[in-house]
């Protein structure tokens, strides 16, 4: 029976060199080790043997089965690991083909610039605030200085829709809209839609502004340079150069408009800056007393600066945009770049 | 504004290099937006003699010049017909470069050798045309560059008033302003004026009727001019600042006007009937002929200047065909007066006419300056024009206009700009503008404020002044010690905000259209003539019929963006724009102005590409967007009424939103006859919601619901119904009869066609069922679609596949 277990052995192992793949070798181990198998058959004699060979004959018949189990698992093992670097050799794709696409969506670039320009606000403590674009005299004028047959009205080329009200020309009856509302401290910017009579290269007769005020006791042109300066530095970049230099406006004195070193010359003077080196990009001042005597604040308590500015002009600066009018035109080639 | 530095330099001493000039003026107010070096760069331009002047052997037109520039004989074609020997010329050399980019090289014209250009006044840029080259006068020396000998070599600063600032429309007034930042005089030239006619009293008078609207009225007269031609000077001076050359009288009131900023006008005295004047309202509807030949309606708040019968000018805007002077006028009678701003303003806008001195009188004229401006002129026209100065001046002022005062304290100016200055500093600062210390108190300063500054009236423009002249970049950058404030987005801009991100993430593009569109649009929209929304705001003075109402829909507008793309070829389009339409309001002046979202799909459903099917969308891809819009945004409860009576969407393939019988939208394929007007060739869906609903109400907050922990059993189901039957029916029944464990209901399949009979239509449907509690037996699951099943054949006849 030794002879017989050990014949067994040999051939099993053979076999198992043999095969090539899983299944065979799952076949191989059935025809040995299974209950059919011929280690069962051969483990049939057992009742003829002596007492004294059975121990003997059952540790080899035990030895050789878990020799052929090690074998067989080894087997499986490398027929498996082989089986698999096969399909890994075989299935290759090109990946540099393209995904299935989507379409993508985008934000229009003025409410990008309006998004980034509230963010920015938001960080120095200004909520958000908003008013009619159509709007009353009062407010778009009277209230803010500019009365009737005031040349500061030529400024502004306006739409009328009757004989007090008009399509606001800016965003400063927002202003006075919310001071009428609030007490101070007020700490606010208002972006919206406004309107001008006036249609050409540069001139759109619907555009964006973005205005802001700050009211509080103690409030200094020191701290609209201190504000406008750290707006500048977020938007363009830190080290923009920034100058504040006297203008007018109704609604504010004193005035200053405020032009930062050309973004795309660097100052040295070019086309865009028509070789100044400075380009403008926002109006601002402390707001004028008579505005605080519209909406009846103390003007020896308080005082107060305010700003506005074109989001187109911003936009275009920030983007490199050539063409105001690309803003309305809507061609999905233009906005799908932002 | 246009200044030059020449003429500058008569009042104030300049020695600062130009772009410190242009500078510093930018910096204290006056920007200065372009600057002109005018004779820049072209020193290699000399004074030149012709030698010789002969006929090009090979060209009529040509003439062959021998030029002696002082070292040499070089010889120059030329094309001009003016030139005679002996004639000082300018000469170009080889090598210059003229305005405009210009070289002249050595060349050969028709087989002469030129080297050179004999230039014209056009070619150097000293004037907008001219007839053949420049002959110089006097005695030049030769080789010299010409705009050296001739005294040419200027820059022109245009400067970009701000309204407030009337004393700076003269070279003067910039004048004072350089003097003041450089620390320098202001000079006043002198005028020594001859009288040598007669007493002006015995020739003319003047009447004042109206002293409200015409405060003062001075008149000098010249007798015997001789009306000419101006000189070289006064021609290049004029155009530099932009005013054609008339005649040497008129020139004069014009120059007058640029160097001391204050208006006049001349008459020919003998058209002036009765030879007086009387200044007046003008009658209701009275009419008048204007210099430039237009008749103009005048009106009772219109001031006419009038001689003994009727009007002769338009007061401070613009004088009368009638009166003014002609070539062979002799006698000129010369008018300097003030006029109230707003009178000329209005007067100036009611007629639309805006000329030099309307702008100048409507922003202030200087007052004080009349008699000082009239001498000038006077003497001014007998060196140009010869004539006599008769003895005198008419000068009617009935009420001298105070001059105000104005207090500034040091304390409010620190407490304003941010820095401190001393009283002295303010002192010295407001006084090297001309202001007058009228009285100092500790802190407190009263200023006396001359005529040229209207624009100082209160304290702040004071304040500013200091500022200005200090220089706003030396006011500390300092940041606020504002007290906090809690500012959070309202519900509107969250809302906003919400939709937008969201359109943006499932891939449309934001668009923004002019609030205005045509009238026309609601005829391309099929909008029956008692829809709401053709009930809009018109503009008063729109810019054309195109832009001339406030829409009250995005829908117009979102269809012309759509055909302005395809026909760029854009093919694929997603798109939607959010933004307020104009609806008006019975109670107030205002609109109602509540935003809308309109978002369009057309073309692809998919980029083309390899691995995707290359299909249109449809209806139910923006349907889907919507229904993911409104769960995003918190509503579940809008009810899809296919009613077909949305005009502008196709009757059948539409519904319009309803929120609690509230209707909030409309969705659909738009009608084939409104995309045919916006000239569309392919489906275009759309919809189109008020956010101002869900911005007004509050939504229900659904909570939490806590997640069950079994194992979830789904059931598929397909049944057989009439085609008329709608999805809504059948999930209606299996929402009533779908149980306490049925998780979710999803329709998954819509099949019609072989093996379904004609009129029928087959749907199937997956229920998810889940406890929370436990593991569902199949019995009870069995037993809850059943329901379902039975449900359905009972309320809606449906069979079972």
């Amino acid at each position: 029976m030794k002879e017989q277990l050990e014949k067994m052995a040999a051939r099993a192992r053979d076999e198992i060199q043999a095969v090539d793949s899983e299944a065979a070798l799952q076949n191989v181990k059935t025809a040995f080790l299974g209950k059919k198998g011929e280690m069962t058959a051969i483990m049939k004699g057992m009742g003829k043997l002596s007492a004294e060979e059975r121990p003997v004959i059952g540790a080899l018949a035990n030895t050789v089965k878990e020799g052929l189990e090690v074998a067989l698992k080894d087997r499986f093992d490398q027929l498996r690991q082989q089986a698999l670097q096969h399909r890994l050799a075989s299935e290759k794709v090109d990946m540099t083909l393209p995904g299935r696409t989507m379409f993508k969506g985008g934000k229009h670039p003025i409410t990008l610039v309006m998004e980034e320009l509230v963010d920015i606000f938001s960080s120095l403590g200004f909520g958000v605030s908003e008013g009619p674009e159509i709007e009353e005299d009062f407010y778009n004028f009277e209230a803010l200085n500019i009365p009737k047959d005031h040349p500061a009205r030529d400024m502004q080329d306006t739409f009328y829709i009757g004989d007090d009200v008009v399509l606001r020309t800016h965003t400063s009856p927002v202003q006075i809209r919310t001071m009428l509302q609030h007490a101070p401290p007020v700490r606010v910017i208002a972006p919206g839609t406004v309107y001008r009579r006036d249609s050409d290269l540069t001139h759109s007769p619907m555009f964006h502004q973005i205005e802001g005020f700050l009211v509080d006791k103690k409030v200094t042109f020191g701290d609209l340079k201190g504000v406008l300066t750290a707006f500048v530095e977020q938007f363009f970049g830190s080290g923009t150069g920034v100058r504040f230099r006297p203008s007018f406006f109704p609604f504010t004195e004193p005035s200053a408009e405020v032009d930062i070193a050309c973004v795309i010359c660097g100052g040295k003077g070019c086309r865009v800056c028509s070789h100044t080196g400075w380009l403008e990009i926002l109006g601002s001042g402390m707001i004028d007393p008579e505005v605080f005597k519209a909406v009846k604040y103390d003007t020896e308590k308080f005082s107060g600066f305010a700003f506005g500015m074109g989001l187109e002009r911003i936009a275009m600066l920030k983007y490199g945009v050539n063409d105001l009018r690309l803003f309305f035109e809507n061609d999905l080639r233009f906005l799908s770049q932002f | 504004m246009n200044v030059t530095l020449n003429w500058l330099r008569e009042f104030v001493k300049v020695d600062l290099p130009t772009e410190d000039l242009s500078h510093r003026l930018t910096m204290a107010g006056l920007e200065v937006e372009a600057v002109e070096e005018v004779g820049a760069g072209l020193d290699s331009v000399i004074v030149a003699r012709l030698e010789s002047v002969e006929s090009h052997p090979d060209a009529d037109r040509l003439t062959v010049c021998q030029v002696l520039t002082g070292v040499e004989t070089v010889q120059v074609v030329c094309g001009a017909t003016n030139h005679r020997s002996g004639d000082l010329v300018a000469l170009a050399q080889v090598g210059t470069v003229l305005p405009g980019e210009f070289k002249i090289k050595k060349s050969k014209i028709r087989g002469q050798v030129s080297q050179g250009m004999l230039c014209s006044e056009k070619e150097l840029g000293l004037s907008e045309e001219s007839a053949g080259i420049m002959i110089l006068e006097g005695e030049l020396e030769l080789g010299a560059p010409v705009f050296d000998a001739l005294g040419l070599k200027d820059v022109r600063f245009e400067i970009g008033l701000t309204p407030n600032r009337p004393d700076c429309l003269s070279v003067r007034g910039v004048a004072r302003e350089v003097a003041a930042m450089t620390g320098q005089r202001l000079e006043s030239p002198d005028t020594a004026l001859l009288e040598e006619g007669g007493a002006i009293e015995a020739d003319t008078s003047v009447v004042i009727e109206t002293s409200e609207v015409c405060p003062r009225y001075a008149a000098r007269l010249i007798k015997n001019v001789k009306i000419g031609p101006s000189p070289g000077w006064v021609v290049r001076r004029l155009e530099a600042v932009g005013i054609r050359s008339i005649n040497n009288v008129v020139d004069v009131t014009n120059l007058m006007m640029i160097e001391l900023g204050h208006p006049l006008h001349a008459f020919d005295f003998n058209l002036l009937r009765d030879k007086r004047i009387v200044v007046r309202c003008a009658g209701e509807n009275e009419m008048f002929i204007t210099l430039d030949g237009q008749q103009r309606t005048l009106q009772p708040s219109d001031v006419v200047i009038c001689d003994g019968e009727g009007p002769v000018a338009l007061g401070g805007i613009m004088g009368g065909e009638n009166s003014e002077i002609q070539d062979d006028t002799t006698d000129v009678l010369l008018e300097a007066a003030y006029f109230d701003p707003n009178t000329i303003r209005r007067t100036s806008k009611r007629l639309g006419i805006h000329t030099e001195s309307s702008h100048r009188f409507e922003r202030g004229a200087d007052v004080d300056m009349i008699p000082y401006v009239i001498d000038r002129a006077a003497s001014l026209i007998c060196e140009l024009a010869g004539g006599k100065v008769s003895r005198g001046m008419v000068d009617v002022y009935p009420e001298i206009l105070a001059s105000k005062q104005v207090e500034i304290s040091v304390r409010k100016t620190e407490a304003t700009l941010g820095l401190g200055i001393p009283a002295d500093e303010i002192k010295r600062l407001l006084t090297s503008i001309d202001l007058e210390l009228a009285k100092e108190d500790g802190g407190q300063l009263l200023f006396t404020i001359p005529a040229f500054r209207p624009d100082l009236e209160r304290e702040i423009d004071l304040i500013e002044e200091v500022a200005r002249l200090k220089g706003y970049d030396q006011i500390p950058v300092t940041m606020p010690e504002s007290r906090l404030i809690c500012h959070r987005p309202d519900k509107r801009q969250q809302l906003v905000t919400t939709c937008r991100d969201f359109m943006v993430s499932v891939g449309y593009h934001e668009v923004v259209n002019y609030s205005f569109v045509s009238p026309t649009s609601w005829d391309s929209l099929l909008l029956p003539p008692d829809d709401a929304r053709r009930d809009c705001v018109p503009l008063l003075n729109p810019l054309n019929e195109e832009q001339s109402i406030m829409r009250t829909t995005l829908v117009g507008s979102m269809l012309e963006t759509v055909a302005r793309n395809l026909s760029y070829r854009s093919l694929d389009l997603r798109l939607f724009e959010l933004r307020p339409t104009f609806k008006k309001q019975q109670e107030t002046v205002l609109a109602d102005e509540g935003y809308r979202l309109t978002a369009v799909l057309t073309g692809r459903r998919f980029p083309l590409g390899w691995a995707q099917q290359d299909e249109n969308s449809d209806l139910f891809d923006i349907k889907g967007v919507a229904e993911t819009l409104l769960k995003v945004i918190g509503t579940t409860t809008v009810d899809w009424l296919q009613d077909g009576k949305e005009p502008y969407l196709h009757p059948g393939k539409s519904c319009r939103l309803m929120l609690d019988d509230i209707m909030i939208g409309q969705l659909g394929e738009v009608h084939p006859a409104v995309l045919d007007s916006y000239g569309i060739e392919q489906p275009v869906f759309l919809f189109d919601l008020d956010l101002q609903v869900f911005q007004d109400r509050e939504l229900a907050d659904p909570g939490f619901q806590a997640i069950s922990r079994f194992p979830d059993v789904f059931r598929d189901t397909a049944i057989l119904i009439d085609d008329e039957m709608t999805s809504e029916q059948v999930l209606a029944v299996v929402e009533q009869a779908k149980g306490a464990y049925a998780e979710e209901v999803v329709l998954f399949d819509l099949y019609r066609g072989k093996g379904i009979p004609e009129g029928k239509k087959s749907l199937a449907f997956r229920v998810r069922y889940r406890a929370a509690d436990r593991t569902l037996t199949d019995d009870e699951i069995n037993k809850a679609h059943d329901r379902i099943v039975r449900a359905l054949d009972h309320k809606l006849g449906a069979v079972q596949r």
